[in-house]
């Protein structure tokens, strides 16, 4: 039990710097917090001429209409470029492109009356950021009462409420700049491109009060088509700061600023290692269910699909995929179960027993993986026609448990060598036979070498893909990784169904790992380990 | 844990007993067909498809014979044969672009052997001869198609040029779209990835009078005109007229690019526009022909695939296979089957019974036609094209790289006739 | 008696048996069959002939792209494995920590390794593609560049890319590896440590990394082989473009036999990788078993 001033003063960093961090914020946002850029008229001159009559008529055409933008009260500078360039065969041309560059600000503050979607973000990040530092100081007041026990638990109900309020503003913060770079520029594309109608008044009007005052009136529509936006640094500045609330607002639930340092990094790098892992896949997921139009739309500025196109997921039903998934699937297993049924007896016998050419085995066994299938083709299928094994499943589940033997044994003897031989002696002095022994008492105990191994080869089938290509000769007996190709022929590559049916085929691996990872951390026993 | 293994495990004995063969008396054809665009295995072996699937329809009007067709993807289409073929298991029947090697080595069967006589009067001449060795025909065209070179018509109205016709004007026209759209555009597409860049070296060598063969037939690489040629593109692609990596950028690359209206003239073939309209493109394009240099006449580009017959001396009833085989082609090459097969991913065609019915359904078939029997083939003939073919690819990506294209195509040629 | 010692003498042999057995066929069986070809002559179409002596060896070694290839090998497994190791290391570290949603984040990680080499070449291809590549269109959306960026400008940078895809499929494997090592040590040693008052540092070099070393040697052996002999990435990537200057020696000679149709280079090549990858491992495993075995 503490008492009341240790545990006040231990927070009283915690609350300052929460405090701190809050009005940095509230500052921060004064600054110019977004950068808009418009090319709102371009005109090009035609080509070969310099300050000739022509130039002259395209520079007062110019000229004319960014007085009109003036007239409308819209900041415009008349920028002019001159390329000139010869060619190789001597002559010169040159063309001069005119722009009316439009360039302005608006600070963070200034968003929350737009009525956009953002500032509905950004009041969000305000009031839990508020919120989490007025929780931190009840926090505090919460423990100043006479029952101590009773004032520490709402007291720990007030701290994690302000942890879990600024995590969850840190978490707005990316999510608010998206909002405006991707949804915003996205739907002033829409809109500008027509591409669509619906509400297009309600949107120029926002935004031509947002951005213009109000004074752009007819002319939003072509002012708006060059638009780019930019976050400044200011804005930037923001998600430090909603940082550093979240780690003095964890620190008031972990007590020491150090230790929920470590704490926040640890998830900072999870959830950065976690984001990086998963974009592929992201990627993977969007491209899957676009059109096959929108996978290949170089522009597409949308982060999303417009439309998310779930008939590509029937279509690559009917292209055969369940069968090709579940062909992969017993491959897989079969290779698996074979692959341990022979590799964890060998693995055992180069573990516990001692015999001549124990060395020399391990040596054969590493030689064997030495060659890549690649290489070995020719020989696969030599050997498979004259076993009759060729365009079976049951031929691809050997060769993909003799290639992932070497691992097998290795890593198994690896496990079983670092056990103790001691309890299986105990289990044979109370009658075990030595298969019993290994059943009952080694392999449970090896469980996280045996998973891993397991993971593996199970992997490694399901991703071979050379192999299979020479030996399955029947459409319906290919495994996934071959069955895809269908996709990639040679007039297109249809990436949305490619992609959509890898994802397809990510998931199974995906579902028997969380099946079985709990296995990865069970069955060892302290003192069961040789130090 | 142990239950999922005792699944896995009676899978695995399930499935090891269902893989015992069944005999019968049947003649079973090893068919491999290549993957030409998305709609070939639903063609071949599909349900639902509108052409329906052509093995059993096969099987049904054939019922002494058993069809073992597999349509493989083109990456992995010569790995398959190679490794088939070195293993002792070689199809009957291939479908392939290149076929001299194999015809070489005396693994394949002359087409006369089994082909019936009305059937080979029925195919162009002049694509059979593309597939003749010392007077013997060793295979027989399955399609083919036509490159010319398509260009955005909005964005040459825009920028107001013309359509260049050589070189010279390919420059300027190139510079003047480069000006007009700030280098957002780029004017010309080129392909020397390690799968199309012999395309790209025919298009220019042989626009500069040169090509892979002197008059007399023989390897002739390093000519004056194809030095010339590869500098001019090379030259190109240094002056950033060109997409910004030839050598990795393929064909689909390039294909969206000109679909996005990013692209404003590609050398194509002639399924560009139903491809452009698949990728949800909107570009207006038309089609010309392929610029060559000053002084040299433009030649357009075609490409054939072959369908071959390989020997098989262990099989004792010689004359059953080769009557199987006929019966293959002729179903194949039967109107009703064959115009389905060659529409359906916009090739043209091989065999002249073909044409009615394919101009029928569309009339710029004929154009294509046309172009197609003026074009130009790959030596495919000869023997060391796939060394040439490589070879061309590797210099022109050592040029785009700083190298010297006479030495590199000197060595190229030293390598040829050594 | 004799019978008996006998038996005993063949026991630990059976426990072998179905693994030799099933590797005998299946992998011993096509390694003869290479080396018998690298020692033929190999028609282009594949067909072996007859015996040439060391002919191919020789034609291999002379091809102008061996020294190329033999460079991008060294740095391609050089750069994977150590990388993928540091990093599957340090991610294997962090996922042993308890925290909530570990599951999750150890099930995150193997996504990189349950998607084939393949598709997920072929995503990164996607990826980094100049003009419509999702990198440029999430950074440009992002703010962080201004115009799109070119990244694949030059093939040193494309072999960075390469590199940096096979770590990124490989770390999964270190990781796992490593994890599993990390399972069998005995918390009460860290809690020893503690009382000794050791840091963090010393912690892992005087208690982690020597306990882990087993499953770490199993992991980088293999990884140093399948690195070797690692062929989609490249070969959906760049193909080895421009002349080979982004090829490994596993993809180079892959393009000679089908591409290029010289098989007899070819197969000498995968001898010769072979008989490299035999001299490194080899050292590096014979060194590991004599220390476990002192």
């Amino acid at each position: 039990m503490k008492e009341r001033t240790v545990i006040i003063k231990e927070n009283r960093t915690s609350v300052i710097v929460l405090i701190l961090a809050f009005v940095l914020i509230c500052s921060l946002l004064c600054l110019p917090a977004y950068e808009f850029t418009s090319s709102i008229y371009t005109k090009k001159s035609g080509n070969t001429f310099v300050g000739d009559e022509k130039y002259v008529e395209v520079k007062a055409e110019v000229e004319a209409v960014a007085e009109e933008y003036r007239a409308d009260g819209i900041e415009v500078t008349l920028n002019e470029s001159v390329i000139e360039r010869t060619n190789s065969k001597g002559k010169t041309t040159s063309m001069v492109t005119f722009t009316l560059d439009s360039s302005f600000t608006r600070s963070g503050w200034s968003f929350l009356g737009s009525g956009l979607t953002s500032s509905w973000l950004l009041l969000g990040i305000i009031l839990c950021a508020a919120l989490s530092c007025a929780c931190a100081l009840g926090g505090i007041v919460g423990s100043m009462g006479d029952s101590y026990n009773r004032l520490d638990a709402r007291s720990a109900s007030f701290r994690s409420a302000s942890a879990y309020l600024a995590l969850i503003a840190m978490l707005l913060v990316p999510v608010f700049f998206m909002t405006n770079t991707f949804a915003l520029s996205r739907q002033v594309k829409l809109f500008t491109s027509e591409a669509m109608t619906e509400g297009a008044e309600e949107f120029y009007a926002l935004l031509n009060a947002f951005l213009f005052d109000g004074t752009a009136g007819d002319n939003i529509a072509s002012a708006l088509a060059g638009l780019s936006f930019r976050n400044t640094y200011a804005a930037w500045g923001v998600l430090p700061c909603t940082f550093a609330m979240m780690l003095a607002a964890v620190s008031l639930r972990h007590g020491t600023i150090r230790q929920s340092f470590m704490c926040g990094l640890l998830y900072a790098f999870v959830i950065a290692m976690c984001i990086f892992i998963l974009y592929p896949y992201y990627v993977m997921l969007v491209t899957g269910f676009r059109t096959s139009a929108e996978a290949n739309d170089m522009y597409f500025l949308h982060i999303f699909p417009t439309e998310w196109h779930f008939e590509n997921l029937k279509y690559i039903m009917g292209r055969g995929i369940p069968k090709y998934l579940l062909n992969s699937l017993l491959i897989a297993g079969g290779a698996t179960v074979i692959a341990l049924l022979c590799g964890i007896p060998a693995a055992y016998a180069m573990a516990r027993m001692k015999f001549k050419g124990r060395n020399a085995f391990l040596g054969f066994v590493i030689m064997s993986q030495m060659f890549s299938p690649v290489v070995l083709l020719i020989g696969i299928a030599q050997l498979m026609s004259a076993l009759k094994l060729n365009d079976s499943l049951l031929g691809l589940m050997l060769i993909n448990a003799a290639f992932n033997q070497a691992f097998a044994i290795w890593l198994l003897r690896g496990t079983f060598v670092s056990i103790s031989a001691e309890m299986e002696q105990a289990a044979k002095i109370d009658g075990c036979n030595t298969v019993q022994a290994l059943i009952k008492i080694l392999i449970p105990m090896a469980a996280p070498g045996i998973v891993t191994t397991l993971i593996f080869v199970f992997i490694n089938a399901w991703n071979e893909y050379t192999i299979s290509t020479i030996l399955i000769s029947t459409a319906t007996n290919r495994p996934i990784t071959v069955g895809i190709t269908q996709f990639s022929s040679f007039n297109m590559i249809e990436w949305q169904y490619l992609f959509a049916s890898s994802l397809l085929a990510t998931i199974p691996v995906v579902i028997l790992f969380m099946c079985i990872e709990k296995h990865l951390t069970s069955g060892l026993t302290a003192g069961g380990v040789k130090g | 844990m142990k239950k999922f293994m005792a699944l896995l495990l009676a899978l695995v004995m399930v499935f090891a007993l269902s893989t015992v063969a069944f005999a019968d008396d049947t003649y079973t054809l090893d068919v491999i067909i290549a993957q030409y665009g998305p709609n070939t295995q639903e063609w071949f072996l599909g349900k639902g498809m509108d052409g329906s699937n052509f093995v059993e329809k096969f099987e049904a009007a054939n019922p002494g014979i058993k069809l073992n067709l597999e349509v493989i993807s083109w990456n992995d289409l010569k790995t398959v044969a190679d490794t088939r073929i070195a293993s002792g298991q070689a199809p009957d029947i291939l479908n392939l672009d290149t076929f001299a090697d194999y015809a070489n080595e005396g693994l394949l069967m002359p087409v006369s052997e089994y082909c019936p006589e009305d059937l080979f009067a029925d195919f162009f001449p002049s694509f059979i001869d593309q597939s003749v060795i010392d007077g013997v025909c060793y295979a027989v065209p399955d399609l083919a198609s036509a490159r010319a070179l398509f260009y955005n018509t909005a964005m040459f109205e825009e920028v107001g040029i013309e359509v260049p016709t050589t070189w010279a004007e390919l420059e300027d026209a190139s510079q003047a779209i480069i000006d007009f759209y700030n280098g957002e555009v780029y004017p010309w597409g080129v392909d020397m990835t390690t799968d199309e860049g012999q395309a790209c070296f025919a298009y220019y060598a042989w626009g500069n009078n040169g090509g892979f063969v002197d008059e007399n037939g023989e390897w002739a690489v390093n000519s004056a005109a194809n030095v010339e040629a590869v500098n001019f593109i090379t030259g190109m692609v240094a002056d950033g007229f060109t997409n910004p990596n030839p050598a990795t950028q393929t064909r689909y690359d390039l294909q969206d690019m000109f679909a996005a209206g990013k692209l404003a003239m590609i050398i194509a073939p002639n399924q560009l526009p139903t491809y452009v309209a698949d990728k949800g493109g909107e570009v207006e394009l038309a089609t010309a022909d392929i610029p060559a240099n000053e002084g040299c006449t433009s030649s357009s580009v075609g490409v054939m695939d072959r369908i071959m017959v390989f020997k098989d001396e262990a099989e004792a009833d010689q004359e059953a296979r080769n009557a199987a085989v006929a019966a293959f082609l002729k179903f194949f090459y039967d109107p009703e089957n064959y115009v389905g097969w060659v529409s359906m991913e916009g090739f043209l065609p091989a065999v002249d019974s073909a044409v009615g019915a394919l101009v029928e359904s569309d009339p710029s078939f004929e154009a294509w036609l046309g172009v197609l029997n003026n074009a130009k083939f790959y030596s495919t003939a000869k023997d060391g094209w796939d060394t040439v073919k490589q070879g061309v690819i590797a210099a022109e990506q050592a040029v785009l790289n700083g190298a010297d294209a006479q030495a590199e195509l000197d060595a190229l040629q030293a390598t040829l006739v050594k | 008696m004799n019978n008996n010692t006998l038996l005993k003498k063949s026991y630990p042999y059976l426990w072998l048996l179905p693994s030799i057995v099933l590797m005998g066929i299946f992998v011993v069986f096509p390694i003869i069959i290479v080396f018998k070809l690298a020692f033929s002559e190999i028609s282009k179409a594949g067909i072996a002939g007859g015996f040439v002596g060391l002919q191919n060896f020789r034609d291999a070694i002379a091809l102008p792209a061996f020294k190329t290839v033999m460079l991008n090998t060294l740095w391609w497994v050089l750069s994977v494995v150590i990388l993928s190791t540091v990093i599957g290391f340090i991610i294997a570290m962090v996922l042993n920590q308890k925290f909530h949603g570990r599951k999750i984040a150890r099930a995150i990680v193997v996504f990189p390794w349950a998607t084939s080499l393949v598709i997920q070449a072929s995503v990164w291809n996607y990826i980094i593609k100049y003009e419509y590549g999702n990198l440029n269109n999430v950074l440009l959306n992002l703010g962080i560049i201004k115009e799109a960026v070119n990244w694949r400008m030059s093939y040193q940078v494309e072999f960075i890319w390469e590199c940096g895809v096979g770590i990124f499929v490989t770390i999964p494997f270190v990781c796992f590896c490593v994890l599993s090592g990390l399972q069998s040590i005995d918390g009460s040693l860290y809690e020893a440590a503690d009382i000794d008052g050791a840091g963090f540092w010393s912690k892992l070099f005087n208690i982690t990394i020597p306990l882990v070393k087993p499953s770490l040697t199993v992991s980088t052996v293999l990884n140093i082989i399948y690195v070797f002999n690692s062929f989609p990435i490249v070969y959906t990537m760049t193909k080895g473009a421009p002349v080979h200057k982004t090829d490994t020696l596993i993809t180079y000679l892959y393009m000679l036999s089908f591409h290029e149709r010289q098989k007899g280079p070819a197969t000498a090549l995968s001898v010769i990788g072979f008989l490299i990858l035999c001299l490194c491992a080899g050292i590096y495993m014979v060194s590991v078993l004599r220390k476990e075995d002192n």
